[in-house]
């Protein structure tokens, strides 16, 4: 419900990492970073967070970076806008499935707004470019008063919302290891109309070689409280070609291992359908060998 | 003076600079001196309750808060927040059985949302923490959702005076055995070869105009209540309130704001009763009321949902022998239209073909959602949802294309129109559907998508639509319109028709300018509650065709006065004059002349030479005027082809292209014209695809905003293209017809007709989503 009161709290501007670090371990727990603000910044989310203190990163340009390092992967700074995914000249080559999310993702002013960090800290199970970082692997940089530590994109998220991020750290990069030349990788989202969240998304990553591929990641949003992996799925891809019945044992394995419910987007009964549909197009897309065009 | 310099050329609308740089004011940008602040609390938690204790002592103490309303502190009146009862006369609304049953604030919740108490404060913030002190006590009532919920025996009733919570029936001293059409039905359908028969359901869809209802009221130091709207109904809100607040109409001052929107969402009163409820507690002082979006949307009206039973029953070379339909809609919690739309529904399935006999019935009942009221359509939208599916099944089954079967069975000209009893004055259709056929390949593709088998598959349907121009002769059509001449001959044409958006304000002026035979840079169009006479408001698609009528004969009632003035002054029978090139001349003789501008400016600068005796001209300021009754409602029909691809694994449908052929009559202004079929479509397509207004079991809704109720996107929308058939029609002025309700009506048709082509499956239920789609694929 919109109001006409603004929520109370006190603005803190720091003027470096290590002064934010400072400010999040002085005020433990009653702050909220503010990046892009289009979550916070939502009545509904800031009204039930109500944070004492809101901390932004504006003065921060530091942390604006988007960098592709050859040999070690992509490094996508604090404050680096899901714009900047379409602008980055390596991205949409050698990181397709995180180009394909910020694609689709919002509006132009919304991305130009929204970062990409913002999308991985809000652990919502909807996040596009968090589905996508999911299936490409990578890690969180959390800088907090004992130094940097690196927390792996699977370890990342808790549950709905909660991240392994502790109250006192900053996150200040995400790091997207570089792709091989076998790396294949793919996005994809269903939603009502176009700009909406997902109802549902899939990300997959995997090695191409001669007899199928290797090391397969599966992602999928809006299954479960948080972006999921397909484990159990991802296993069946591997080393095997890529045949219709085995996309037709990678779908079926899809649908027991994700666990949907019935939203305002849709129902539990039609995610679990589609999921199955929506991988297999996904790897295939990825694999190079798709007949449906998405 | 009737060269055609403006009409029928693409105009760019008068103020969309304005609006596009943020301009334009609007009621909510509104800030005057010593202005209070209006919260109206609205009960949130249940949709049906009683209030049995409201608490107000604690809002009151709060520091800002300058008074606090219940529902005993203002009037006890009731009222009905739609215009019917101005439009009809009295017996004929206590016939339909019209109700007052609103209050401003009410002791029986019948919506979540409903308005139970007022505050006023020094700012929206104060008013709102207040309102959140508010105490009440809820005796929790039991929630229908749907008729056949509220209809059931042991139900409880909303309103004695409507027994089984039936809001409306055609009533039988009007229409025997509560029906209307002709011949009869039951002899005729068991002549059919074929019957097909099919229960629909439509959605209850809002009609998200972009500003969301915002108000202003002063009662001011004279005893004037001064209410500050964006209503689509000026002249009729303006009597309502003089009537809730017991007030002459000389002393409601209503001041009509920039429209952000209207579609029916401001048809009669909105909040305006609370907010001059409020104003009236404070006499001195004005008071802003705002609501948010989400209030907008549980507490104002939206489109009838509701199950259309419909049978068609035909030969088995298609002549359609009989058509039985009845609708019955949620007429939500309390009565506003539910008189007007159940009948209208009807209406425009009357008025479509040529069936040998018809039998219609509407009735709506009481629920728990909120009111349903006008929508751009009116009825139309969902006649056509139910009608046009249903042809096309009849037309699949006997193997006949639907764009023949609609030509060879659409009513046309000289048949009996929408309204029984008034014939069509004219009929384009058939060019409609020739032009959008040839457009859209509807042959070639028809065939190639016969028989599909891959998993996105394609499909092309239509739909065709009768509609209105005004509501004559079922409602009330009347308009005034003075047309002042300054002295330099500029003009300023005084009227109540409002521009909701849809450039009827542009239209006007390039009418009135080209009667004139001046520029339309010229005329200045004043709209002034005080100054202006009567007129109905902007719906019912009349403002160009009503509103341009009496624009039309208020011109022609200035160029009498200048024709009588220049005979004087020229010493020439009048009938010898005419006006061309801005001058009064002679038709035999063209050297005898005087200039228009001569005549304004010597009627007003009228000297008298002390010397002789003599004026330098005819004293007297012109003014035109017009009293404007149509004498018509020359109806536009229209054909909408649309083509699909559908994802038979996602269920997914994307709307590829939109044809849509208009008759239009005579296009005014065809850039306008294209922008109504346009929106129009896009309404259309929410209708069909995405859009409704969902509620939990306990009666709360669950899509209050845009966040969760969704419309389509520029991304979404597919490509259009808009066909403008040029027929004028006898009767109309300059032979116009309407476009703006005609809008989202026939894209319904064709879009659910083009995805039962693409799949071989109907859908009965509207809107047709993914979910629903894949659910029938699958079985
Ligand atoms: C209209 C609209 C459309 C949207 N569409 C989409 C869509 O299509 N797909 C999608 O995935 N999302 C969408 N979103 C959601 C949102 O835009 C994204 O999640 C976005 O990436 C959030 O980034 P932000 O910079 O705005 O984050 P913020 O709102 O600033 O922050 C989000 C959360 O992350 C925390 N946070 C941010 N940065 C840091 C940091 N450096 N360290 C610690 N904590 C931090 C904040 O405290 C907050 O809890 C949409 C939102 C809106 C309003």
């Amino acid at each position: 419900m919109s109001s006409r009161i603004l929520p109370q709290f006190a603005l803190l501007t720091p003027q470096s990492i290590s002064e934010a670090v400072d400010m999040l371990a002085q005020y433990q727990g009653q702050v909220s970073v503010l990046a892009g603000g289009t979550d916070l910044l939502v009545w509904n989310y800031i009204r039930k967070v109500k944070p004492t203190y809101v901390l932004r990163l504006s003065a921060l340009d530091d942390l604006d970076y988007m960098n592709y390092i050859p040999g070690e992967g992509l490094r996508i700074g604090a404050r680096a806008k899901v714009a900047q995914l379409l602008e980055q000249p390596e991205v949409a080559g050698k990181f397709p499935a995180l180009y394909e999310s910020a694609l689709t993702f919002a509006t132009p002013q919304i991305r130009n707004m929204a970062t990409v960090m913002g999308n991985v800290l809000r652990a919502s199970p909807a996040g596009d470019c968090s589905c996508a970082i999911l299936a490409l692997g990578g890690q969180v940089v959390l800088q907090g008063p004992d130094g940097q530590r690196l927390v792996d994109i699977d370890d990342f998220w808790i549950s709905y919302g909660v991240t392994a991020r502790k109250n006192d750290e900053l996150a200040v990069e995400l790091r997207i290891p570089e792709p091989t030349s076998i790396t294949r990788s793919a996005f994809y989202r269903l939603t009502r109309v176009h700009e909406d969240l997902a109802k549902l998304n899939v990300a997959v990553r995997f090695e191409m070689c001669q007899n199928g591929c290797r090391s397969a990641r599966i992602s999928m949003g809006c299954v479960g409280p948080t972006p999921l992996r397909l484990k159990q799925t991802e296993k069946l891809l591997e080393g095997v070609p890529v045949t219709d019945e085995l996309l037709q044992q990678v779908a079926a394995a899809a649908r027991k291992e994700i666990a949907p419910i019935a939203d305002q987007r849709s129902t539990e009964e039609y995610r679990r359908q589609v999921s199955g549909v929506i991988l297999t197009r996904v790897i295939e897309r990825a694999a190079g060998t798709h007949r449906i065009a998405i | 003076m009737s060269k055609q310099t403006y009409v029928g050329k693409n105009i760019p609308k008068l103020d969309a600079r304005e609006k596009a740089t943020g301009q334009a004011i609007y009621a909510a940008d509104l800030q005057l001196p010593g202005m209070l602040y209006g919260k109206i609390v609205r009960c949130w938690d249940h949709a049906h309750a009683r209030v049995l204790k409201l608490d107000l002592a604690e809002a009151a103490r709060v520091p800002g808060v300058i008074k606090v309303l219940g529902p005993q502190d203002v009037t006890r009146k009731t009222y009905n927040t739609g215009v019917l009862d101005l439009m009809v006369p009295g017996e004929i609304g206590q016939l339909l059985g019209d109700v007052e049953d609103q209050h401003i604030f009410t002791e029986h919740v019948r919506h979540q949302g409903d308005a139970i108490c007022g505050i006023i404060a020094e700012s929206e913030e104060i008013a709102e923490l207040a309102a959140e002190k508010v105490k009440v006590l809820y005796e929790p009532l039991p929630v229908y959702l749907s008729a056949e919920e509220s209809a059931k025996p042991d139900a409880f009733q909303f309103d004695e005076r409507k027994p089984g919570n039936r809001a409306f029936q055609l009533p039988e001293a009007m229409f025997p055995d509560n029906s209307y059409g002709w011949g009869d039905v039951d002899v005729e359908m068991a002549k059919a070869d074929l019957i097909v028969e099919e229960t629909f359901y439509v959605p209850k869809v809002k009609q998200c105009q972009m500003e969301a209802h915002a108000y202003v009221a002063h009662y001011d130091q004279t005893g004037r209540l001064n209410c500050w709207t964006s209503t689509q109904m000026p002249k009729c809100v303006q009597p309502k309130l003089a009537r809730l607040f017991e007030l002459s109409i000389s002393r409601v001052n209503l001041v009509s704001t920039t429209i952000g929107g209207g579609f029916g969402a401001r048809l009669g009163m909105v909040f305006e009763p609370e907010t001059c409820a409020m104003a009236m507690a404070v006499p001195g002082r004005p008071v802003k009321v705002q609501s948010s979006r989400e209030e907008d949307w549980v507490a104002s009206e939206s489109r009838h949902p509701g199950k259309y039973k419909i049978k068609l029953g035909v030969k088995k070379d298609g002549t359609p022998v009989a058509l039985d339909a009845h609708f019955t809609s949620n007429a939500g919690a309390y009565f506003t239209h539910a008189s007007g739309t159940a009948f209208t529904t009807g209406s425009w399935l009357s008025g479509m073909y040529k069936i040998g006999a018809l039998r219609y019935k509407g009735d709506t009942y009481y629920t728990n959602q909120a009111p349903s009221g006008a929508f751009r359509g009116y009825g139309n939208p969902q006649t056509n949802f139910a009608l046009e599916q249903i042809v096309d099944q009849v037309c699949k089954k006997l193997k006949i294309d639907p764009v023949e079967w609609r030509k060879k069975w659409h009513k046309g000209e000289g048949d009996d129109g929408w309204c029984i009893g008034v014939p069509y004055s004219s009929c384009a259709l058939d060019e409609c559907l020739d032009r959008g056929a040839e457009a859209i390949g509807w042959k070639e593709k028809r065939a190639k998508y016969a028989n599909q088998s891959g998993t996105k598959r394609r499909g092309i349907g239509v739909g065709v639509m009768n509609h209105t121009s005004g509501a004559m002769p079922m409602l009330l059509e009347h308009t005034t319109c003075t047309i002042k001449m300054n002295e330099d001959m500029s003009v300023v044409i005084t009227l109540s028709c409002s521009d909701l958006g849809q450039g009827s304000h542009t239209v006007l002026k390039q009418i009135a300018a080209d009667s004139l035979g001046i520029s339309m840079d010229e005329i200045h169009i004043l709209v002034n509650m005080d100054a202006a006479g009567f007129d109905i408001g902007s719906h019912a698609s009349r403002t160009t065709y009503v509103g341009g009528g009496a624009v039309l004969k208020a011109c022609e009632d200035v160029k009498r006065q200048l024709i009588e003035r220049a005979a004087i002054r020229l010493e020439i029978p009048e009938g010898e004059l005419k006006i061309k090139d801005q001058q009064v001349l002679s038709r035999k003789n063209p050297e005898k002349r005087l200039s228009v501008k001569e005549i304004c400016h010597t009627g007003v600068y009228n000297f008298t030479d002390p010397q002789t005796g003599k004026t330098n001209g005819v004293p007297g300021q012109i003014q035109g005027y017009a009293s404007h009754f149509p004498s018509h409602n020359s109806p536009p029909f229209g054909a909408c082809f649309a083509e699909v691809e559908v994802d038979t694994e996602t269920g997914e449908v994307q709307v590829l292209e939109l044809v849509i052929a208009h008759d239009i009559g005579r296009a005014i202004n065809p850039m306008a014209v294209e922008g109504q079929l346009e929106g129009g479509a896009h309404q259309a397509l929410g209708m069909t695809l995405t859009e409704e207004t969902c509620y939990d079991e306990a009666g709360l809704c669950r899509n209050n905003s845009f966040t969760d109720y969704k419309l389509f996107g520029p991304v979404d929308m597919p490509k259009i293209t808009c066909i403008l058939v040029e027929q004028p029609d006898p009767i109309a002025p300059l032979g116009m017809k309407s476009v703006g309700e005609a809008g989202p009506v026939n894209p319904v048709g064709a879009t659910a007709n083009a995805i039962s082509h693409a799949l071989g499956i109907m859908f009965t239920a509207a809107p047709i989503t993914p979910e629903k789609i894949l659910r029938a694929i699958n079985g």
